[in-house]
């Protein structure tokens, strides 16, 4: 019963697929209900699956794993992949190949689900290969849009990487464990079995990571795949980009056998959130600014595996995964939300004095919640961590302490701001409960963590303090040059495209479809 | 060879007169896309388009010979449409009737435009020029123009030219994608448009004949940017000023040419110098492009046909004394709505005018800075008006308090750093968020400001004479019933980009309920009702004036009773709200036929909440008709939705102000409208607002297909067509107005840009009988002919 109801999600969404190809043309009205009710049937399998794990304990099956993390992961990925469904189901009324995007969206979804309950090395590999794949189909849904082409092309090749850095990382793995059962290769390296072989693989599951999450210099491909229709975009950033997080939880305890590997993400991590955020702020559309966003917020998630934070990045990975569906799906809202914050007049502009103020009153909400929730007992992983975060709500504090801003809007800010903080250590304590039988807690740090951590609290802090005094130095004369530069994302993705002919004719040759009837 | 300066502006202002302006989204309004070729006919303009824009102007072949073949389009129309077609420069016409019939079954060969450097460059080298420089613009236009979502937001310069030389100067992009030295030529570029013009005059060996052909070329292939940058320039003359956004565009896409063309001159220097030769040829229909606007007259005249026998059935007689006047504005949405609202008691009589009522109010909201523009955009604002009373002033400052708490929350989760900090705090709250929306719970909440006032108050006098030449123009000055309402209108639908185009457009793509209450609170004022007796319009005591709000997404309608309380019509009232609801589910139902996967009337009301629905409401699809007559006229019949009905009494009209009056405001708006879905019908591809499940919201403002490129602008795909067929037939609108053909003539003759649009097709006048059957067809020039169904016209006598 367990087994099925851990395996039903992905069977189901799959059944839909089948349903979607069996009519790749526009669907008759009972079609595209049958798919929706398939997928809210695996939503609700999900949730029971959860019900019988918090009753019966975790599934550790030969091709099933069914922990807290997987749990989490198959609730989340059902959830979301049901809004997205049923969000498509109307969206795409009217489409001569409504069938067929159905299809692949169901068949990508039961690829994510089956990647995040599989316990066999093989499973795995399969369902992270076939996400990638149906991922391609959808992203080419207009194949004729020269600039759908170019970011397929792009993101297929980084694809193809990260499956190769995974499929040398199982296989050195299972070399080393002599078992392509995930758990029992866990607790071998949780013992400290492996040796070089583990190390070497853990490297290379690092790397499969970095590449699947977009990252710096990879991160190209996320930004241009707006070429698709809006639901991709929300299963995207919802569920598909978070398989390079969810391989580094699901062997995080193969991953603290590399320290440098460890390290490795911190710093391209932690660089990839920097540039991500800021390059965010400079984009004037609305998806793309969200597709910077989640190059950012993965860096940040991947930070947080680099300081084995493991526990603290599966709550990232569900935090941002429902913000960012929600995002994509009611991104057509933006027109109106502008509109409403023209209205109220300008922007109250912190001065120094304000966003110095800020931080200090930030830090005070920090200590207040720390002495609270009970400082001694985190690791310094984990506070700094909460440096970083708390430096993120001194901008919000900022907001209400300039100058300009009324004593009411102080007031509310200062309050919105204690109960985020508040919000997330909660969070944080509550994630660190859930997962304390399947996942492993951050271990001591060495000179290099320290280094890694002083850094990391250090460069937050400065880009923060940056931000929220961006309007006071923007206007200068540098900050011009700098502002274009990083509006065009250090060129990275020029580059890319130079290198494998993104602008040739051919691969882009523009189309005049005129479709009239 | 040097060209004169001043040639060159002229070359340069008459191409950004032939790029019609583009409204922001926040309040969008249709724009006739032809806003600039209105002096030439469809033939001439569809010679012009190919070679500017490489578009169509008539729709395919196969569209007319499906109607010929169904016998929608007979060979009477056909005969009539060759008889009546302007001779062309070329002198050319199909033969007969036959050889019309053969031509519309062999395609047309589709437009191609003249080259640009650009495109020469991408045939000669394999690289996709065009593109890039599209990719290039959109990403310096997109920030340039943000208006809010970028927090970094890019400087907006002195000019648009300064601001792109501020971000060329620093791209790299050009070089590492082969342009060598660009940068450093825009860096030593003029910093003014009109020397970087002239230099580009010279560089590109441009002949003062080929200039503005080549200038609009350059333009076109700007998209909807260049459309914005007119619409700057709109504005500005609206107000007696100029704007030289569209210059400057104009000249930054020339210097991305010449940059090419000196790199590649070797390579496409003689294909250059041919195209500018082309641009210098006159133009001239081809005779593909004369068949075409000939079939599309006969597709015109098929429907004027249908609309003919339609006007024609006899109608119940109206009701003597009214329990209820209502008057709606003349979108082609309130007629499904009176129609169904008049069946249901004879006691009900509707009106139709232009739903700003006569109010030209530049309106704040409650807690706002910002003033909109409630009127049409071809006006300029005659007053100002404020939500709300000075006692409202604690709900002003919360309401600004609420929404400036929500920007702070909105600019922490867009900041760099603290995004990750509003994700993990705030993240899984869009769990419940992802919930709500999915199952359409909730939805916009209605406006509730106060009841708007002019702010600064107008005199007694001004309000006297202002109703008074509203109700005049309304043709609403006696047999007033116990209770009149007047109805704004506006959509109700979320997460839709477009949303401003559902609205009101004669409210410059607001709701109307502000103007509703406006003019429900002046005509209530008793100072003004007996400054209105002494003008000769005696509104009885008893009467009340009501303000609503017709959503016409679903139908439903709300009172502003509270801006107007009284006990006395209580009873009234409440009657009155019952035959609306009555009402609303017949227009539902009606509705719903057309829409796709509408099950009935109730589920409209569900689609305007779903987040996911890209066709919530049909808009002002279908429109095909104008009709300037008493409602008798009109009243009883079907008209399906697609036709704009002004309330108009001739023989009340002294010296025809009022005829003056909606012949150069709601019919040129109406043309305006029908031209734009025309426009997005045959050539989406330049006026269509593209596809709806890949539009990416920039800046505020617009949108863009997927990652970037050229900004679309018009109705996008899904508001056109339903998946299986256009739901906008694209014809010219038929004017018909029950007026002396003399007085209108005599009209025409003082406004020659009104006249423009008559004499060359783009809308259609037929004058009505007193009867309310078609009459008289304008034949153009002064000219009308009796209309070919008529038995015997006779002229109404003035």
């Amino acid at each position: 019963m367990h087994e099925l109801l851990v395996i039903g999600p992905p069977l189901l969404a799959i059944a839909a697929a089948i349903a979607g190809f069996a009519q790749p043309g526009r669907l008759a009205r009972h079609t595209v209900g049958a798919i929706e009710a398939l997928v809210l049937a695996g939503l609700v399998a999900a949730a029971l699956a959860a019900v019988d794990l918090a009753l019966h304990g975790p599934l550790l099956d030969t091709l099933v794993l069914h922990d807290a993390v997987s749990a989490t992961m198959l609730l989340l990925v059902a959830f979301v992949g049901w809004v997205v469904v049923r969000f498509a189901r109307t969206y795409l009324d009217g489409e001569a190949r409504q069938g067929l995007f159905m299809a692949w969206l169901c068949a990508t979804l039961g690829c994510v689900m089956l990647l995040v309950v599989a316990g066999h090395l093989l499973l795995f590999i399969l369902a992270w290969i076939g996400t990638s794949l149906g991922l391609t189909r959808l992203l080419l849904f207009y194949a004729e849009r020269p600039a759908a082409r170019r970011a397929a092309r792009k993101k297929f090749l980084v694809a193809r990487a990260a499956d190769l850095a995974l499929l040398a990382a199982t296989g050195l793995l299972v070399a080393a464990y002599r078992t392509a059962d995930i758990a029992a290769i866990n607790s071998a390296a949780r013992a400290g079995e492996g040796g070089g072989l583990a190390v070497a693989g853990a490297a290379l599951l690092a790397l499969a990571a970095l590449l699947k999450s977009a990252q710096f210099p990879t991160h190209g491909w996320l930004t241009e795949v707006m070429e698709a229709p809006t639901p991709v975009s929300a299963l995207l950033h919802a569920g598909v980009i978070n398989a390079g997080g969810y391989l580094l939880i699901r062997f995080a305890d193969v991953m603290l056998l590399s320290p440098a590997a460890l390290a490795g993400l911190v710093m391209v991590g932690g660089f990839t959130a920097l540039f991500g955020g800021m390059v965010m702020l400079t984009q004037p559309a609305i998806k793309t600014s969200l597709a910077w966003s989640t190059i950012a917020q993965m860096g940040f998630m991947i930070m947080q595996c680099g300081l084995a934070l493991f526990p603290l990045a599966l709550l990232h990975i569900v935090a941002h995964s429902l913000y960012k569906a929600h995002a994509f799906l009611s991104s057509g809202g933006a027109v109106e939300r502008i509109a409403l914050f023209r209205r109220p007049g300008g922007v109250a502009i912190p001065g120094p004095r304000a966003v110095g103020r800020a931080f200090l009153v930030a830090l005070l909400i920090y200590a207040l919640i720390g002495a609270a929730v009970g400082f001694l007992g985190q690791s310094p992983q984990a506070l700094a961590l909460g440096a970083i975060l708390i430096f993120g709500i001194a901008y919000l504090v900022a907001q209400g302490l300039a100058e300009a801003a009324p004593l009411a809007l102080t007031r509310r800010l200062v309050t919105l701001s204690a109960l985020a903080s508040l919000g997330y250590f909660a969070l944080h304590v509550a994630v660190t409960w859930i997962t304390a039988g399947s996942l492993p807690p951050a271990p001591p740090p060495g000179p290099l963590e320290w280094v890694l951590l002083s850094v990391a609290v250090l460069s937050f802090g400065l880009v923060a303090v940056a931000q929220a005094m961006l309007p006071l130095w923007a206007g200068h004369p540098a900050a011009a040059a700098i502002r274009v530069h990083l509006s065009n994302g250090l060129y990275v993705n020029t580059l890319t495209d130079r290198l494998i002919g993104g602008w040739a004719i051919g691969n882009a040759q523009p189309t005049s479809r005129r479709v009239r009837s | 060879m040097t060209i004169d300066i001043t040639k060159i502006a002229e070359a340069s202002a008459a191409a950004a007169a032939a790029i019609p302006p583009a409204w922001p989204l926040a309040a969008t309004v249709a724009v006739n896309p032809w806003l600039g070729q209105t002096g030439e006919p469809l033939a001439m303009v569809a010679a012009r388009m190919a070679r500017a824009a490489g578009v169509a102007v008539t729709m395919e072949r196969s569209w007319y010979a499906a109607r010929i073949a169904s016998g929608v389009i007979t060979d009477d129309d056909l005969a009539a449409a060759l008889a009546a077609a302007p001779s062309m420069p070329s002198g050319w016409r199909p033969e007969n009737v036959a050889a019309l019939k053969a031509a519309a079954l062999t395609p047309s060969p589709a437009p191609r435009a003249l080259p640009t450097v650009a495109e020469l460059a991408a045939e000669a080298t394999g690289v996709d020029w065009p593109s890039i420089i599209a990719e290039r613009f959109g990403h310096f236009a997109a920030g340039w123009f943000d208006e809010g979502q970028a927090l970094w937001a890019a400087p907006r310069g002195r000019s648009a030219l300064a601001a792109w030389r501020a971000v060329a100067t620093h791209d790299l992009t050009p070089e590492l994608l082969g342009l060598g030295g660009f940068s450093a030529r825009v860096a030593e570029a003029p910093d003014a448009a009109s020397p970087l013009l002239a230099q580009a005059v010279a560089q590109l060996g441009l002949t003062p004949a080929a200039m503005t052909s080549v200038f609009h070329r350059a333009l076109s292939t700007l998209g909807g940017w260049a459309q914005a940058a007119r619409y700057r320039q709109w504005q500005a003359q609206l107000v007696g000023s100029d704007d030289g956004t569209i210059t400057d565009f104009l000249a930054i896409r020339l210097l991305w040419e010449v940059a090419l063309l000196d790199q590649l001159r070797p390579l496409v220097g003689t294909a250059w110098e041919a195209t500018v030769a082309a641009h210098a040829v006159p133009l001239t229909p081809t005779p593909a492009q004369c068949i075409d606007a000939i079939l599309q007259e006969a597709a015109e005249r098929a429907g004027q046909r249908s609309l003919a026998a339609r006007l024609a059935v006899d109608a119940p007689p109206a009701a003597e004394a009214p329990a209820l006047q209502m008057a709606f504005c003349i979108d082609v949405r309130s007629e499904v709505f009176r129609r169904s609202l008049e069946a249901i008691d004879p006691r009900i009589q509707t009106l139709g005018f232009a739903g700003f009522f006569g109010l030209t109010a530049a309106h704040r909201r409650l807690g706002s800075d910002v003033a909109e523009h409630r009127l049409p955009v071809l006006l300029n604002p005659g007053f100002t008006s404020t939500a709300g009373n000075p006692e409202d002033v604690p709900a002003n400052t919360a309401r600004r308090l609420e929404v400036r708490v929500v920007r702070a929350w909105a600019r922490f989760k867009l900041a760099a750093v603290s995004s990750f900090a509003f994700v993990e705090a705030a993240g899984p709250t869009y769990g419940l968020k992802l919930l709500r929306d999915a199952l359409g719970i909730g939805g916009a909440s209605p406006d509730q400001d106060p009841a708007p006032r002019p702010d600064p108050a107008l005199d007694l006098p001004g309000r006297v004479r202002m109703t008074a030449s509203i109700l005049r123009a309304m043709s609403l000055t006696r047999g007033f019933a116990p209770l009149v309402m007047l109805a704004g209108h506006g959509a109700n639908v979320v997460n839709n980009p477009h949303a401003s185009a559902l609205h009101c457009g004669a409210c410059g793509g607001y709701t109307g309920d502000v103007n509703a209450r406006l003019l429900a609170t002046l005509l209530n004022d008793p100072q003004v009702r007996a400054g209105l007796s002494a003008e000769g319009i005696a509104v009885p005591e008893t009467t009340l004036f009501l303000a609503a709000l017709h959503d016409t997404t679903t139908d439903a309608v709300r009172l502003f009773d509270a801006d107007a309380a009284g006990p006395a019509h209580h009873n009234q009232i409440a009657r009155a709200r019952q035959w609306l609801d009555a009402a609303g589910a017949i227009a539902r139902s009606e509705r719903a036929i057309r829409l796709p996967r509408a099950t009935g009337g109730a589920q409209l009301v569900r689609r305007s909440t779903d987040w996911a629905e890209t066709r919530p409401e049909w808009g002002l699809a279908g429109c095909q008709a104008f009709i300037a007559a008493p409602r008798a006229r009109t009243a009883g019949r079907n008209l399906a939705g697609r036709a704009f009905l002004h309330d108009y009494v001739w023989r009340d009209d002294e010296g025809f102000g009022v005829l003056e009056l909606i012949l150069t405001a709601p019919v040129v708006v109406a043309s305006w409208i029908s031209l734009q879905y025309y426009g997005s019908c045959v050539a989406p591809e330049l006026f269509g607002g593209g596809n709806k499940l890949l539009h990416n919201v920039v800046g505020g403002f617009g949108v863009v297909e997927g990652n970037g490129g050229a900004l679309r602008t018009g109705l996008p795909w899904q508001s056109v067509h339903d998946g299986a067929g256009l739901a906008h037939e694209p014809l010219r609108l038929t004017v018909c107005v029950e007026a002396p053909i003399e007085a209108m003539t005599t009209i025409l003759w003082r406004h020659p840009a009104v006249a423009a649009l008559f004499d060359n097709r783009w809308l259609h006048l037929i004058a009505l009988d007193d009867s309310g059957r078609m009459a008289w067809r304008y034949a153009g020039q002064s000219e009308w002919v009796p209309m070919e169904s008529a038995d015997a016209a006779t002229p109404l006598a003035a």
